[in-house]
């Protein structure tokens, strides 16, 4: 098991330095010359100068490479050319704000998704397995922006039961635990739908297929025949073998996830990493933007890894052969 | 059955297969009329998509008999512009699928092909490449390079192929091994000939499979990187564009923002429907 653990590590930060070395060719190909960029006259002349030193803008490229590397390994980002503060603090208020909305709609996204899954299964062909592939692919075929604008229309606009926008309310002074709590989960519903809705469909298609392949085994038809009840023959022994392959699709779907936190946060003002993103793109704040892609790209190889070690954690097969099988 | 006829060939049993799934010619016929739609825009509607009508009078008007589908803040009818924003959208789509199909084909083929140290290569870069979500790196590129609508079709190709790359290498890998590849070696055909004649035209089906597959996906893309100011300039209409433009005026004037985010629906719901039949024609697996 440590061997395929350190492995993995290995491959994981194998894949950080071609994403580190990606980034770094994307800004020095882009046309113009990169000094010029920072010569924007919003920043005073000193800052300015410090970006170009601490960049060593003015060195040979090799040089930059190396030096860039190292201060993004470090974590040190630059300076916000908007914001005229370190990157990293910006990034240390968006970040847990992102994290919160994304693991919501993984939440929603494997509990739904799962459980839809092993139901229209169980109960292949039903109407409900039926309306559950027609709506799966209603679900899957909108665009994320314009279900949230809906959303909006109907929850918040229309009806007035939700918020539409920003993590809580505005006048929660003397608010206690309890009712900061709800109001923040009240934010949290319509933004963690919009973005989670759509993988948990394609993970309910995943799961309904897996599980459909797992039921014909020899090893269910022994478990009924011992008398086993259906629930348990579902749950305990064909869920854990057809969960698996979905381990691997969930751990998969986290960029998409990332990628759709962009446009939910747009929507809703949610004061995330998307958002802040999408406001550098506007003000052409490169640090900001790289130092986005560089993290957004960490967050998902880690995920990947620990999906990785949890679908070897659950299946000893792949750990023990040393290898993945397929 | 006729016993002496020879045996259909690949083509022409897929074709059959797919003839019988009824969502996938529903699929087909959605996709025939928008594209027609589209090519014959102006005989549709009456209506100029981009000049700005009499503003006072025209501005924000609900959908009635003249206009089915409203006017937007510039007196413009939302049909007219959702009709003119199908090309847009369409040929955006189009073109990007291509460039990313084409590129995920060659990449696919060669790391297929050639195995070792090219491959191992090739896969991690699909792999770090897969690792930054698709959006930030086409904002990434956005932000550092000028925009046109030429840009965002090249960098929607440039950011999609990965995937294709890696089915298309599965596929190469597995028929690498067939006898009349190795055939074909032993007679003496080169890499690329036996890539160009032999491999890529048995795996064309998959390659169309997943073309048809991601159309969806990108024409999504495309839109969001509208709805997000990103994609082509105005006026040109384009649909993601549009719900954008609606979204202040939600309360009041609801029509801007949902229908042409319903012709995003219908246009993707189209070329699922149709991809997910094509892959049943085509790769039928023994477990429905």
């Amino acid at each position: 098991m440590s061997r395929f653990l350190a492995r993995r590590l290995a491959q994981s930060l194998v894949l950080l330095f071609i994403v580190l070395t990606i980034t770094f060719f994307l800004l020095h190909l882009a046309p113009g010359d990169p000094m010029s960029r920072y010569d924007d006259p919003d920043i005073s002349p000193e800052t300015a100068r410090h970006i170009k030193e601490s960049l060593g803008l003015d060195r040979p490229l090799a040089e930059q490479y190396f030096r860039w590397m190292g201060s993004f390994a470090r974590g040190d980002f630059g300076t916000s050319l908007r914001y005229q503060r370190s990157v990293r603090g910006l990034l240390a208020e968006a970040i847990p704000n992102t994290l919160r909305l994304t693991v919501a709609a993984l939440a929603l996204h494997i509990l739904l998704g799962l459980s839809i899954g092993v139901l229209s299964a169980a109960k292949k062909y039903s109407l409900f397995d039926r309306v559950n592939t027609i709506a799966a692919l209603f679900v899957y075929s909108i665009p994320s922006f314009w279900l949230g604008l809906m959303l909006i229309l109907v929850f918040s606009l229309k009806l007035g039961v939700l918020p539409s926008s920003h993590m809580q309310s505005i006048d929660t002074e003397g608010f206690s635990a309890a009712a900061l709590f709800l109001d923040r989960a009240r934010h949290l519903v319509l933004p963690a739908f919009v973005l989670g809705i759509a993988s948990a469909a394609s993970t309910a298609r995943y799961m309904r297929g897996s599980m459909l392949d797992v039921l014909r085994e020899d090893y269910i038809r022994t478990a009924r025949a011992k008398g086993l009840t259906e629930t348990r023959v579902l749950l305990k022994h064909a869920l854990r073998n057809a969960a698996l392959p979905v381990v691997t699709i969930i751990g998969l779907s986290l960029p998409f996830l990332f990628g759709g936190a962009v446009v939910v946060e747009t929507i809703f003002s949610w004061p995330g990493m998307g958002r802040l993103a999408v406001d550098a793109i506007y003000a052409r704040d490169y640090p900001v933007v790289l130092a986005i892609n560089f993290v957004v790209a960490v967050i998902v190889i880690l995920g990947s890894l620990l999906a990785d070690v949890a679908y070897g954690l659950l299946d000893p097969r792949i750990t023990v052969a040393g290898g993945k099988r397929n | 059955m006729n016993l002496k006829a020879p045996p259909q060939g690949l083509w022409s049993q897929g074709w059959s297969r797919f003839r019988t799934s009824r969502f996938g010619v529903a699929g087909a016929v959605i996709i025939v009329v928008l594209y027609l739609a589209a090519v014959f825009a102006p005989l549709l509607t009456p209506y100029d998509p981009i000049a700005q009508g009499d503003v006072p009078k025209m501005r924000f008007v609900a959908p009635c008999r003249d206009h089915p589908l409203g006017t937007d803040k510039f007196g413009r009818d939302v049909l007219a512009r959702i009709i003119y924003g199908s090309r847009i959208s369409l040929t955006i789509a189009f073109l990007a699928v291509a460039i990313a199909v084409v590129l995920g084909t060659l990449v696919g083929a060669a790391a297929g092909y050639c195995g070792g140290v090219v491959d191992a290569i090739l896969m991690r870069i699909v792999d770090a490449l897969l690792a930054i979500p698709r959006l930030f790196l086409l904002l990434t590129c956005v932000a550092l390079f000028p925009g046109s609508m030429w840009l965002v079709v090249v960098l929607l190709g440039a950011t999609g192929w990965m995937a294709t790359a890696r089915l298309v290498r599965a596929q190469v890998l597995s028929l690498r091994n067939l006898d009349y590849v190795k055939a074909a070696e032993a007679l003496g055909a080169g890499g690329s000939a036996v890539i160009w004649r032999h491999l890529i035209p048995n795996t064309l089906t998959v390659i169309i499979v997943a073309a048809t597959l991601r159309i969806g996906g990108i024409i999504l893309t495309e839109a969001s990187l509208s709805f997000l100011g990103l994609g082509v300039p105005p006026p040109t209409p384009s649909w993601g564009q549009m719900v954008f433009e609606g979204r202040e005026a939600l309360m009041g004037a609801w029509w801007l923002s949902t229908f042409p985010g319903i012709a995003i629906a219908v246009t993707v719901i189209g070329f699922n429907l149709l991809g997910d039949a094509l892959k049943d024609a085509f790769e039928p697996r023994r477990f429905v």
